[in-house]
């Protein structure tokens, strides 16, 4: 318990140092960044929450993202921005207009219950069953969104969604999801989760019910997906469906992976690392292209990069910087006199 | 029979056509321990297999204390009151050894604390204390072996199946496991079925012997008995030192 504690303070203390930093310095630029950085940390401690304690990569995330988006903005665009922005809505979406905290909150949830009907006969699969349904399910996700005018405006940019988010928002619902991954972690269902994940057949030998205990760690991961989802589209305002696709699911699944999928700090430390190199690369990449270093602009350089970051520490440390134990459980060890009970 | 044995009826298993048991039953009743013995690939395992709910049968029954409990899933066999042991470790690498034994108790619906207070007992039981924050992958051999069975008994089932419990253990280890296993029946109320290829370990411990070859059961008894059993030697030494 001690180290858990001490594992959420490093953590989050990490979280609101970067916040504070951000906000001290004041420039925009970093305003932003810290923001999305806290949307980044919501959305891979999501993934984190299912992948980490199942051991099943899951491609389909970034769906119940999109789910959190769209569902925030039906319930958010004032009225009168609807009839622009979604002509073809059903007349009984017209008139809701939420507060966005609230909307935030129940997209959550919107996306929690869509997962928790769309993923249930999908538990029982593991290895790579599991990982082409999954991505297979994150197509059928970006196919509805792409193609229900009524709902999405279509495959088209939706605009007017209510700026909601600034990063004490983002950073609140990050600390959140931090408290919720160790939480769920350290829970019954994690506990029993995370045997399964090391041996399917010795975990349903000591009586775990590994489908069950999977759709609970899924529909919790889609939670706060839809949740980082909904912080999102309050933060960038308009947005289409390729938003929530392949290129979102990599640059999460690299943070996650990079950092370590088991652990709730290689989740966090992941998305650090990963956010730093993305906006460092960025900026190379302007400096770049203004510079005219070659006659084409230099495209793609960040997702190249990011992509072979990804190959290496998979190759190089397979468990990713932090496999196996959480930073408090590591310095405790380091330190402290051996703990007798967690 | 009393009606609180564990019940294997009549039990056959196919592998391909390949006929892996043929018609064998066995009984373990409460607080007893039974070997099961036979040479390599005399379906041994198959038979715990069998039981746990982790291949299926052709034919033939199980029941637990008078409920059928044929062909359920093994969870559902092990919240009945069935733990196992497997022929090579099957530990949860990642997780701590206080964890990996927490996860049958946890199973098994007790709360949190409870889980780690029964696991706390259990580790003291079997001298891995010093281990608990140890991952489970991290161990010696001879200690993962101890903390699969401690695994095993936090689910205070009613029977347990160990399959090979002293491989790759040394003489001291193995005679440290006999002296636990010997007094584990009547502590915790529960029948030992035992699998294991270390006669002497096997002679010292069991009150009941059930042989096993080529998928047939040749002979079952008292072990005093087995000993002499002629089938038997044919089956462990081959014919000629049957009729030596």
């Amino acid at each position: 318990m001690k180290r858990n504690l001490l594992t959420f303070f490093i953590l989050g203390g990490l979280i609101l140092l970067a916040v504070v930093a951000s906000q001290v310095v004041g420039i925009r630029l970093y305003d932003r960044v810290a923001t999305n950085l806290c949307i980044s940390l919501t959305l891979v401690l999501g993934l984190q929450v299912f992948m980490g304690n199942s051991g099943i990569l899951s491609f389909a995330h970034i769906g119940f993202m999109g789910i959190g988006a769209y569902a925030s903005a039906l319930l958010t665009i004032p009225t009168m921005m609807k009839g622009m922005a979604l002509p073809d809505l059903y007349p009984f979406l017209k008139d809701v207009q939420l507060s966005p905290y609230i909307a935030i909150a129940v997209s959550g949830l919107v996306a929690a219950l869509v997962a928790a009907i769309v993923s249930y006969p999908l538990m029982r699969l593991s290895d790579a069953a599991a990982v082409i349904t999954s991505f297979a399910l994150l197509v059928v996700l970006h196919t509805v969104m792409t193609h229900w005018s009524a709902l999405t405006n279509g495959p088209r940019t939706l605009f007017g969604v209510p700026k909601a988010t600034d990063v004490k928002l983002a950073a609140l619902v990050a600390l959140l999801a931090l408290v919720t991954a160790l939480a769920f972690k350290e829970s019954r269902t994690g506990k029993l989760l995370r045997a399964s994940r090391d041996d399917e057949r010795a975990a349903a030998a000591v009586g775990a019910r590994i489908p069950q205990l999977r759709w609970r760690a899924f529909i919790l991961a889609a939670l706060f997906t839809g949740i980082g989802g909904a912080l999102w589209g309050h933060f960038i305002t308009s947005f289409s469906p390729r938003a929530f696709y392949l290129k979102e699911t990599f640059l999460i699944l690299s943070m996650l992976v990079i950092g370590g999928a088991n652990t709730v700090t290689g989740a966090v430390i992941g998305t650090f690392i990963v956010t730093a190199a993305y906006e460092s690369l960025r900026g190379i990449e302007g400096l770049l292209n203004e510079a005219k270093v070659s006659s084409q602009p230099v495209i793609g350089l960040t997702e190249i990069v990011l992509a072979l970051a990804m190959m290496a520490i998979l190759v190089l440390r397979p468990g990713g910087l932090f496999p196996t134990r959480e930073i408090g459980a590591l310095l405790a060890r380091r330190f402290g006199r051996p703990e007798k009970s967690g | 029979m009393a009606s609180s044995s564990l019940k294997a009826v009549n039990i056959s298993v196919e592998f391909s056509g390949l006929r892996a048991l043929d018609d064998v039953t066995l009984t373990v009743d409460p607080e007893e321990i039974v070997g099961l013995i036979g040479p390599n690939g005399s379906g041994k395992t198959t038979l715990v297999n069998a039981i746990t709910g982790e291949v299926p049968l052709v034919h033939g029954s199980v029941s637990l204390r008078e409920e059928a409990i044929t062909s359920l899933p093994p969870w559902k066999i092990a919240l009945k009151g069935i733990s196992r042991s497997f022929q090579i470790v099957r530990l949860f690498n990642n997780l701590t050894v206080i964890e990996n034994i927490e996860s049958a108790s946890l199973a098994h619906g007790d709360s949190l604390r409870v889980a780690r207070g029964k696991s706390e007992r259990l580790l003291d039981e079997f001298g891995l204390s010093n281990r608990a924050e140890e991952l489970g992958g991290a161990l010696s051999y001879g200690d993962k072996r101890r903390v699969e069975i401690a695994r095993a008994l936090a689910a205070d089932p009613s029977f347990l199946l160990l399959d090979e419990p002293a491989a790759g253990m040394n003489e001291a280890e193995t005679d440290a496991l006999l002296h636990t296993l010997s007094r584990i029946p009547r502590d915790r109320k529960l029948g030992l079925l035992i699998i294991d290829h270390d006669m002497s370990l096997i002679m010292r411990l069991c009150h009941r012997l059930h042989v096993l070859a080529s998928g047939r059961t040749i002979a079952a008894g008292k072990a005093d008995e087995i000993r002499r059993d002629p089938a038997v030697i044919e089956a462990y030494l081959g014919a000629k030192a049957a009729h030596a």
